[in-house]
């Protein structure tokens, strides 16, 4: 279930990309052993990682900074 | 399993883990601790784990097993099996001159700055030809570019059975040109047979190596 605070989800939402592209990286390690795992890999693995660690980027980005105590 | 293939595996599983606990409990995070845990779960593990997986793969994707696990491939990995020492590859892996299981990368990279990656980037259109285009008969698989004898010469280059080789120093000339790759060691006519794989029906193989 996905969280109601919108930083929470999207760190959910990097999480879940994340872990895919994690999954994909070892079934290609433990089971490809020819240039389709390789493709696969890189492209699909390649672009899950980048989706997900450019979302935890952007949460971290576009979280509003706490006003400061005086 | 390798041992590397090992350990990424096991960091693979722990950044799940890892990534779990946060997707499941997203509200840690608010903590210093929990920022400091989504940084290396959400962001510096991925792309260690990633690294090192891409790292394995394209190691990987150096050995004779991988490419000669595409079909159009498999005469000329069965060339290397030829019985005839005027086969320069067979020669070459049956006698270790080359390493037996990263004997098509040893010849076919390339040792200029940036080969590797040039090699590599070929190897992505063999892929994309491969299953989406039209791939020719193995026997009528061309070099993109005449073989360079700086291929050649990373190894032979300074080696006794090169430098003072009989027919080398025949001519004073021929090593000069080798060298300048204006003679070529493979079409001069003095190691022509490489894979020859339009004529493996009539050849005779080694037996061992397996």
């Amino acid at each position: 279930m996905l969280s109601t605070v919108p930083l929470e989800r999207k760190l959910q939402l990097s999480g879940i990309t994340l872990i895919l592209g994690l999954v994909v990286e070892a079934l290609c390690l433990l089971f490809g052993h020819g240039p389709i795992a390789f493709l696969f890999f890189v492209s699909l693995g390649g672009f899950l990682f980048a989706i997900g660690i450019l979302l935890y980027l952007y949460s971290l980005l576009s979280t509003k900074p706490e006003s400061s105590k005086q | 399993m390798p041992l590397q293939t090992s350990l990424i595996i096991s960091l693979v599983l722990f950044s799940i883990l890892l990534i779990g606990v946060l997707v499941a409990r997203p509200g840690i995070t608010g903590t210093r601790g929990g920022k400091i845990v989504a940084f290396l779960a959400l962001f510096a593990l991925p792309l260690l784990s990633g690294g090192m997986g891409v790292s394995t793969e394209l190691e990987h994707a150096k050995t004779t097993e991988f490419c000669l696990s595409c079909h159009i491939m498999e005469p000329y990995g069965k060339s290397l099996h030829v019985d005839d020492p005027q086969h320069l590859a067979a020669a070459h892996f049956q006698n270790h001159r080359v390493p037996a299981d990263e004997a098509c990368y040893t010849c076919h990279t390339d040792y200029a700055m940036f080969g590797g990656i040039k090699a590599k980037i070929g190897g992505l259109r063999h892929i994309y030809v491969y299953y989406l285009g039209k791939p020719p008969a193995p026997e009528n698989i061309k070099l993109y570019e005449p073989y360079n004898n700086r291929e050649c010469l990373h190894c032979h280059s300074g080696a006794r059975s090169f430098e003072e080789g009989a027919v080398h120093t025949a001519d004073p000339d021929l090593i000069p040109a080798l060298k300048a790759n204006k003679t070529s060691c493979i079409s001069s006519g003095c190691h022509d047979v490489v894979h020859n794989v339009g004529s493996l029906k009539d050849a005779k193989f080694w037996k061992g190596g397996n």
